[in-house]
């Protein structure tokens, strides 16, 4: 031991892991595995809370928080690449200013932006449809409670999630092998398709990843803005674990959600060189 | 020579950034098949001007035209021509196969055809053909060269343009590079358009040379006019050590000013005399008494820095001449007026 010290330094953070870390899962893991309803952790393992999420409509609410964690992210790649790249091409006080006006948001807390936005887009008095009424003369329904509300909420949340990594990604594509690719005779969608995306990639994946990743725990949209029409896995979670009393069911539900988060996580992950995004 | 098309026309190109002006009107007719250099110190608008050429930027004026088409509109993806960037500008995230056929992707070419012609092109720039699936990144500095150079070869281009390929690269290498480039514009019989910032390079390759200084070719020529006649001190002085000597009148007699020497039969305000005009034999029609401040050997020949009244000169004579004089000594050496280049700005 005392040739390796490393392994000491190490030591207080592989304790901190152990315990705040590695144990929270095993337990949730271990609950998961329970009979419906139970408190203790004992030896009478079964697959049971599995079978019933695939069986009592929790299948549903797991798919809400997919489908919308997957189109969220698609939207705020199409609205963060070019915005990134506009950003990256007029750097100087106005990208400066216009990158400070959308990191400031994250500042505030989550709830009250939205809440926020289900003030402007509330029928009748609400900022957009008072507006449009007053100065315009036109009227206008409300996309709140839908989940169409609930997914703007997420494009609108998330959206600084996606944009600040793929700046770093575009920062990583020299503006010569734009050049080159012209020069030799590739068209716009070409250069896009065989040099940017390519050399952005570790952008692009890391803002995927922590946009969808944060999309699939999230309930506050759907709550807010969305109404009573979604349920997103997180809110039949914590129901499971609130209101039902139902650990194993809640731990099972919570076990499939980091399933599918580390079959996403871990192969992405493999394909970035983080080192270089950091050294960049 | 005047007889055969141009392949390369410029009327009037000029790029301006704000209100610095990097190309000035320049126009030239860049004739097929040639090897032609433009030479400059750096900030002179030679990358500039050779970025206009490959479509990269648009000029402010003038025109540009191609085998007699008007190309000056065009982008440069749909120009026929390809750069060697001074960055290289690979693509790292590809073999050096794909960065090969990227030109030939781009048109479509079947992938069959593109490996064999990317094959070819390996062994013209003398890589061997195992490099083919290797990434770019693993390639060294030289190699890396070959791959920009058959990766611009891969478009099978009109013209291919070279923004100071060598600049990176370490002396002998470079020579064995310059060597081989001029090699290969012969093989190729395609139309080269070179940019350095040394003359010596330039002369190398070249069948005729531009200088530029601020947006504007001084003087056009082959390498041997150029050495022979500059037309100007910047022209002179561009191609490494030489000494200028300014001609006055003074009390009615024509002197080199700075040596106090007659200078009857000048033809001009200054006069050019490279270092290997100086002789230590006192036998030249100009003898003077100078101070020897500096002795190098340089292999085949000796250099010697000289101050000669208020000048300071640059002798060199072959090895085996001048061995006795030492740092600290007044010697005399002398010049022959036939060796005087003459010249007025």
């Amino acid at each position: 031991m005392r040739r390796n010290p490393g392994l000491w330094y190490a030591m207080p953070l592989i304790l901190m892991m152990l315990l705040f870390f590695a144990a929270p899962l095993v337990i949730v893991g271990w609950y998961s595995l329970m009979p419906p309803r139970s408190f203790a952790l004992t030896a009478d393992l079964g697959l049971q809370n599995y079978r019933s999420a695939f069986t009592e409509g929790y299948g549903r609410p797991l798919m809400w928080s997919i489908i919308g964690a997957a189109l969220t992210t698609l939207v705020t790649a199409l609205l963060a690449w070019p915005t990134a790249k506009i950003l990256h091409h007029h750097a100087g006080r106005w990208a400066s200013l216009v990158t400070a006006l959308i990191a400031l948001p994250i500042f505030i807390s989550e709830s009250v932006r939205l809440f926020g936005l289900s003030v402007f887009l509330m029928p009748g008095g609400g900022i957009l449809a008072g507006t449009l009424n007053a100065v315009f003369d036109v009227q206008i329904g409300t996309i709140l409670n839908t989940r169409l509300a609930a997914l703007v909420g997420m494009i609108y949340i998330h959206f600084p999630f996606m944009l600040f990594p793929m700046l770093l990604g575009v920062a990583m594509i020299p503006a010569d092998r734009i050049e080159a690719a012209r020069d030799l005779g590739a068209n716009r969608w070409a250069v896009l398709r065989e040099v940017e995306l390519p050399l952005a990639a570790p952008g692009l994946l890391v803002g995927g990843l922590l946009t969808f990743v944060l999309c699939l725990g999230a309930n506050a949209e759907a709550a807010i803005l969305g109404g009573r029409a979604v349920t997103v896995i997180t809110a039949a979670i914590e129901q499971r674990f609130n209101y039902a009393q139902d650990w194993p069911m809640g731990a099972a539900l919570t076990v499939l959600v980091i399933l599918v988060t580390a079959a996403l996580v871990f192969p992405a992950l493999r394909r970035i060189d983080l080192g270089r995004i950091i050294r960049r | 020579m005047a007889h055969s098309p141009a392949a390369l026309s410029l009327t009037g190109l000029t790029k301006r950034f704000g209100k610095t002006t990097a190309v000035n009107d320049i126009s030239i007719d860049i004739r097929e098949g040639e090897f032609f250099t433009i030479v400059g110190p750096s900030g002179s608008g030679k990358s500039s001007l050779v970025r206009l050429l490959a479509g990269l930027d648009a000029p402010s004026a003038g025109r540009l035209t191609l085998r007699g088409q008007d190309i000056t509109e065009t982008p440069a993806n749909r120009r026929p021509t390809a750069m060697v960037f001074q960055s290289l500008a690979l693509f790292d995230h590809r073999t050096v196969g794909q960065n090969i056929e990227f030109a030939m992707k781009m048109k479509g070419v079947a992938p069959e055809a593109r490996r064999a012609r990317a094959l070819e092109l390996l062994r013209l720039v003398r890589l061997p053909e195992d490099y083919y699936p290797r990434p770019v990144t693993q390639c060294s500095g030289g190699e890396r060269q070959r791959v920009a150079l058959a990766r611009a070869l891969g478009s099978d281009p009109e013209i291919l343009f070279f923004d100071e390929p060598l600049s990176a690269i370490d002396y002998r290498l470079r020579k064995t590079l310059e060597v081989e480039l001029k090699e290969l514009h012969q093989r190729t019989g395609k139309t080269f358009i070179y940019i350095t910032h040394s003359l010596e390079e330039a002369m190398v390759m070249s069948d005729r040379i531009a200088i530029m200084r601020a947006g504007q070719f001084e003087q056009i020529g082959t390498p041997e006019e150029i050495y022979r006649r500059p037309m100007n001190r910047f022209v002179a002085s561009f191609m490494g050590e030489v000494n200028i000597l300014t001609v006055q009148q003074q009390g009615g007699a024509t002197v080199f000013a700075d040596l106090e020497l007659p200078a009857p039969d000048a033809k001009g305000t200054f006069a050019v005399l490279r270092p290997e005009a100086l002789s230590c034999d006192a036998e030249g029609t100009f003898c003077f008494d100078a101070h020897i401040v500096q002795k190098l050997m340089l292999g085949s020949r000796t250099q010697f820095h000289l101050r000669a009244g208020t000048a300071t000169l640059i002798a060199e004579v072959a090895a085996g001449h001048g061995t006795t004089l030492r740092i600290g000594d007044t010697a005399r050496f002398s010049f022959d007026p036939t060796d005087i280049v003459w010249v007025n700005s």
